[in-house]
């Protein structure tokens, strides 16, 4: 029989090289699958739209970075801007500022009950049969109201309310009494003839709100009752080049095309636009360009009415300066301020009790609404009622807007002061959150339109953390009049910007916070914090809109090469994935360090959720400051791809090191099991004359065949994969074999038996049940039992080296999105590997076991044949490996604590668990399989 | 043969398949001291499961009574059935058919714990090679079957002297792995002997043992015999056959 043929014949041997062969395919092709996927996930997501940060101020490497970046600081001069442009690694240098904080009156709100008293041409004139799309009168439904013939007794309370997603505040709440009735049609003699005018029936008081509201009065649709002036709403806008910024952002850039075919600065004299849409109005406007908007140098300006009304009554008040410029924005669709303003109706006698409650008319701010363009009048409408002015026909956009110029006020608000509190085990860092100082907000005008004071005690302002201006200290300049030049949509930017990175998004969208934790610090469930007009300071508002450098010229006034940009943000011209361009986007940063600026490379960074205390967000009316709770938000982590990157990669050569471990003690205790196995044959050969020479080539020839498979297949997984793990793993399974070998033949070497002293050993436990026999066996079997419960506790190890790895594939690269997408990627190979381990560790404890399972089978059919009944074997069997298992237990659980300690130290104590249970469930197993 | 027993030996049909079907009378010699063990037209086959494989008859109809006192000597070929006649009498596996009756009451009826307990108290049994647990001196292997009655202390005084009975007075602190075939052998009829035994089973005790060695065994199942044990012995030593009561042959 040749080598090969008793390689064959040993089963052991041939086992062992197979498993070494799999076990050494399997964790080279899970090692380089693994480090393709954790590659391929980190390019992907860690180079955004842009590669650097540009700031004045300097930051910190490889910190937590909040992701607002445009904080109207500026810092950095246009001379710095293009000395960014011209330096040749830049692909794309765009700059972005926060101009100013915009608060603007919403148009007095109204209440609108329907009080229509149908066609009548006397009053409507000819007004229906010229409007576009106006009924014909013929058509006209029959008079409706919702008010009865005799006037009726009503209480208005009108108020606002806030949310900040977690509580909701009201703003104010203010009430009015009166009568109210279905108007009538009075016919008068004036002077010349017969006038008709629409009144109140007999005996209407009417309604009304302290000033500055006015009163109620019916017209020609309805009753219309004016209620308080809604709160002042705030805006930010910011700065952007707009063709810096369409490259930057692609087509999803395209919204600010029109911002390009604004005039110059020296052609946006608020007074001069100011007049040209004047005299459009003058010398009349198609119904189309009423529909589309004037033509204005190329654009067409859908809401240019509200620029118009708005420079008449800055004209009015004075507020227009030769100063004035007009600016162009585009503008937000929709805002994220949370305000919802409502009426509630009652009936009530004359006591003042209530007799029937008719409703609550309310309206919310919603996506709607847009900036320094009411889309649509701010008005209520009484419940029950239809609105019948469309009966009139398309009025077109002329009517809607903001009648008020806006404030413009570059008082920005203080930000939130963040400072660092302790690091998770998984790398996320604890902030504290401190709100900016208290301002009182949500006052009313001074004074009324007609001059007269107005009376503040009607609302009670409050104190609140505010990001708005600060009324205290306000001060009115040049008024500047909004141009507005289209919309964005800020879903569409936010698709472009991405997940994992939104740092681009940072000047247009602070990102969202959400309240996780209350301020006893129970979970709460998860609440989207929103900016609100009882706003912290804690959550900033979206930009509402946008504009140029002349925009920003004209809000703040500055000189020539004032440093008034924020930050720019820069692509590098270097193509190709985050880890192609880093020597590139390395070498720019540098470049534009040179130049006295704060470089931060954002390549290589990724979101990650912070966790942030707050505290002092609210006060009593006692003026007791108490704590919003735990509030968490995407920072950015900078290098976060290198940090993923490193420590998952650590991660597997760990668990290759630990599968080779693995490997070893395979190899061990097949090849003890191959010594048993070939011990008598040894013998036999001995005594037919070999020498010992002669023996330890037969024993090495067998060994040798294995070992020339594994070569071959080391070989050809080195020359596949092209990888230098590869090859030591190789090497390595191979130098493991060969040992195995030389210690083989060195064990089959003659050794004289000595022993034939009787048993006198008083230490030994005298065998009187079967845990004393259970306990002899393995005692007299010393060696087996040993190798059996290393192969246990291997086993344990393994089992508490698997869930030290589940657990720790969401911490291996710290908290950043980035790391739980490259941890994602690389589960499936981790888990595999693990789960090899596993099998591996399971495969050493079975042919550790065969050693003796036969002389087991043999003793316990012995011990039944002395009439051991069926319970007691089983006791016999379960104590044997009871007792195994005590011995694997601490090798087991110390060994998953080692392996849990190597691949994640916080989750090395459950790895002991595992590796306890595993060890403990083990020990029914065997009892079974010997069985 | 050449004693005085009475012996007759049939030929089994051959089946066709190969096997041979043996069939054996018993005659009683001896005076009649109970019968302790009983098997009745038993027949053993091996295989036939789900694997496919033909099933293999290593014994037909067999029939035996045992009387106390009596030794019976199952002779036979290799392969010829002893062994299994011997475990199925000792109650170790379960013939395919026929009945084993243990002081007149039939195993069919009990269940594993009760045979165990029976087997205890009623059966020496004694395994080709004596089967020594190793690891354990001479004098503890024969206390194991006291061990299942919690009585190896009230037993060792009747275990040393019954290893001194066989010989191995001087011998019993030492290990299966310190003792001589026969040395071994003597322990395990010890160690059969060492609950009050009545039938001991003894499957090949003389095999691989030198005329002396296995003259001795010999002599000691025939001492037993005169203490009112049966012994049923499987062997084909011819000494053995020729002081065996009865005798079966199996062909």
């Amino acid at each position: 029989m040749n080598a090969v043929q008793r390689f064959i014949r040993s089963k052991v041997l041939l086992l062992t090289a197979a498993i070494l062969i799999v076990a050494m395919c399997l964790s080279v092709l899970v090692q380089n699958q693994s480090q393709a996927a954790l590659n391929r996930t980190v390019d992907e997501n860690s180079r955004g739209l842009y590669d650097i940060l540009v700031q004045a101020k300097a930051g910190s490497g490889g910190a937590l970075v909040q992701p607002d970046i445009a904080n109207g600081q500026g810092g950095i001069s246009f001379d710095q801007l293009q000395g960014i442009r011209d330096l040749s690694g830049t692909s794309v240098a765009a700059p972005i500022s926060l101009v100013s904080r915009v608060t603007q009156n919403l148009e007095a709100p109204r209440l609108e009950a329907m009080d229509y008293l149908g066609f009548n041409a006397g009053l409507v004139g000819t007004a229906t049969a010229g409007q576009p799309g106006g009924t014909d009168p013929s058509k006209w439904p029959a008079a409706q109201s919702v008010l009865s013939e005799t006037p009726k007794k009503y209480r208005l309370t009108a108020s606002a309310t806030s949310s900040d997603g977690a509580s909701e505040k009201t703003l104010f709440k203010s009430t009015a009494e009166g009568t109210l009735g279905k108007a009538r049609l009075v016919e008068e003699q004036v002077e010349g003839g017969n006038s008709i005018r629409i009144a109140g029936p007999e005996g209407e008081t009417g309604i009304k709100f302290p000033a500055p509201a006015g009163g109620s009065e019916h017209n020609l649709f309805n009753l219309s009752v004016a209620l308080p002036m809604a709160p002042e709403v705030t805006e930010s806008v910011v700065a952007v080049d707009p063709v810096s910024e369409r490259a930057l952002l692609g087509t999803s850039g395209d919204f600010l095309a029109p911002l390009e075919k604004a005039p110059p600065a020296d052609a946006r004299s608020a007074a001069a636009i100011g007049r040209h849409f004047e005299s459009l109005f003058t010398n009349g406007i198609g119904m189309q360009e009423l529909e589309e908007g004037p033509d204005f140098l190329g654009v067409k300006l859908k809401y240019w009415a509200p620029l118009m009304t708005q420079y008449q009554q800055a004209k009015r008040s004075g507020e227009l300066t030769e100063d004035s410029q007009a600016i162009p924005l585009i503008v937000r669709s929709g805002t994220s301020l949370d305000l919802k303003y409502s009426v509630k109706i009652e009936e009530i006698d004359d006591s003042g009790n209530v007799v029937k409650e008719i409703g609550t008319a309310d309206r919310s701010l919603d996506k709607d609404y847009l900036p320094f363009v009411s889309k649509s009048p701010f008005a209520l409408s009484w419940p029950g009622s239809t609105d019948y002015s469309k009966l009139l026909g398309n009025s077109a956009n002329f009517s809607r807007g903001l009648y008020s110029p806006a404030t413009w006020s570059t008082n920005f608000a203080s930000a939130p002061k963040y400072t660092d509190g302790s690091t998770a085990g998984n790398g996320a860092t604890e902030k504290t959150a401190t709100p900016g100082e208290w301002v009182t907000v949500n006052r009313l005008p001074e004074k009324t339109a007609g001059g007269e004071p107005v009376d503040q005690t009607q609302r009670n302002p409050v104190d609140e953390r505010s990001y708005r201006e600060n009324l205290e200290t306000g001060k009115k300049l040049a008024t500047p009049l909004a141009m507005v030049y289209g919309t964005f949509d800020p879903a569409a930017v936010q698709a472009a910007a991405g997940d994992v990175n939104r740092l681009p998004l940072g000047g247009y969208d602070p990102t969202p916070m959400t309240l996780t934790k209350d301020a006893e610090g129970k979970d709460v469930p998860d609440a989207a914090l929103k900016p609100s007009l009882s706003a912290t300071g804690l959550v900033s508002q979206s930009a509402g809109a946008i504009t140029d450098y002349y925009g920003l010229a004209a809000a703040r006034g500055y000189e020539k090469n004032a440093s008034v940009i924020d930050a720019v943000r820069v692509r590098a011209s270097a193509p190709g994935s985050w880890k192609q361009a880093q020597p590139d986007v390395e070498k720019l940063a540098n470049e534009i360090r040179d130049m006295g600026l704060e470089a931060t490379v954002v390549a290589g960074s990724a979101r990650e959720d912070a966790n942030i205390f707050v505290p002092g967000y609210s006060r009593d009316d006692a003026g007791k400051e108490s704590a919003l709770g735990t509030v968490q938000q995407s920072w950015v982590r900078q290098d976060a791809a290198d940090a993923v990157s490193g420590s998952l990669t650590a991660t597997n050569l760990t668990l290759l090191f630990l599968t080779l471990c693995g490997a070893a003690l395979l190899t061990g205790a097949s090849t003890v099991s191959y010594i048993r196995q070939r011990r008598r044959e040894a013998g036999t050969l001995r005594a037919m004359g070999w020498t010992q020479r002669r023996i330890r080539s037969w024993v090495l020839e067998e060994f040798a065949v294995g070992a020339g498979l594994l070569a071959v297949a080391g070989v050809v997984l080195s020359l596949l994969s092209w990888n230098l793990a590869t090859v030591i793993v190789s090497a390595s399974v191979l130098v493991l074999y060969l040992a195995a070998a030389f210690f083989a033949a060195q064990m089959l070497r003659h050794r004289e038996e000595v022993d034939q002293e009787p048993q006198h050993d008083e230490r030994l436990i005298a065998v009187d049940s079967p845990l004393t026999f259970a306990n002899r066996q393995l005692t007299t079997n010393r060696f087996n039992a040993i190798s059996l419960a290393v192969a246990v506790g291997v086993f344990g190890a393994a089992v508490g080296g698997l869930v030290a790895l589940l657990i720790d594939i969401p911490r291996a690269a710290g908290a950043s999105a980035l790391s739980g997408l490259a941890a994602a990627s690389v589960a499936l190979p981790s888990i595999v590997l693990g789960l090899s381990g596993v099998a591996v560790g399971l495969v050493l404890t079975l042919v550790t076991g065969r050693f003796e399972l036969q002389a087991k089978r043999q003793y316990l059919g012995t011990l039944q044949a002395m009439g051991w009944n069926p319970d007691m074997l089983g006791q016999v069997r379960f104590f044997e490996n009871a007792l195994v298992g005590a011995v694997a237990v601490p090798l087991g659980v110390l060994g998953a604590l080692g392996v849990g300690l190597l691949l994640a130290p916080y989750a090395a104590l459950w790895a002991a668990v595992a590796g306890l249970v595993a060890v403990l469930c083990w020990i029914p197993i065997a009892t079974k399989v010997v069985q | 043969m050449t004693n005085d027993l009475n012996l007759r030996r049939e030929r089994g049909n051959d089946d066709g398949g190969g096997s041979f079907q043996t069939r054996a009378n018993t005659l009683v010699k001896a005076a009649d001291h109970g019968t302790p063990l009983e098997l009745g037209n038993i027949t053993i086959r091996y295989g036939g499961g789900k694997g496919g494989a033909e099933a293999v008859s290593v014994v037909e109809g067999f029939d035996l009574t045992l009387h106390a006192g009596e030794m019976h000597c199952v002779a036979g070929r290799s392969g010829s059935g002893k062994t299994s006649i011997l475990t199925v009498g000792a109650g170790l596996t379960l013939p395919t058919s026929g009945r084993v009756l243990w002081e007149g009451e039939s195993l069919e009826s009990m269940g594993d714990d009760e045979i165990a307990d029976r087997r205890r108290a009623l059966i020496g049994y004694v395994d080709q090679g004596g089967a020594l647990i190793d690891g354990m001196s001479a004098l503890e292997n024969v206390l194991l079957p006291a061990v299942p009655d919690g009585e190896v202390e009230q037993r060792r005084d009747m275990a040393k002297d019954l290893l001194d009975l066989v010989g191995l007075g001087r011998r019993m602190r030492h290990r299966p792995a310190q003792l001589s075939g026969g040395e071994r052998q003597r322990v395990a009829i010890a160690r059969a002997l060492i609950l009050g035994t009545r039938v001991l089973v003894v499957d090949e005790p003389t095999a691989s043992l030198d005329r002396a060695s296995a003259n001795r065994i010999i002599s000691i199942l025939k001492d037993t015999t005169s203490d009112g044990i049966a012994v049923l012995v499987a062997s084909h030593d011819h000494e053995l056959v020729r002081l065996s009561d009865t005798l079966t042959e199996l062909i």
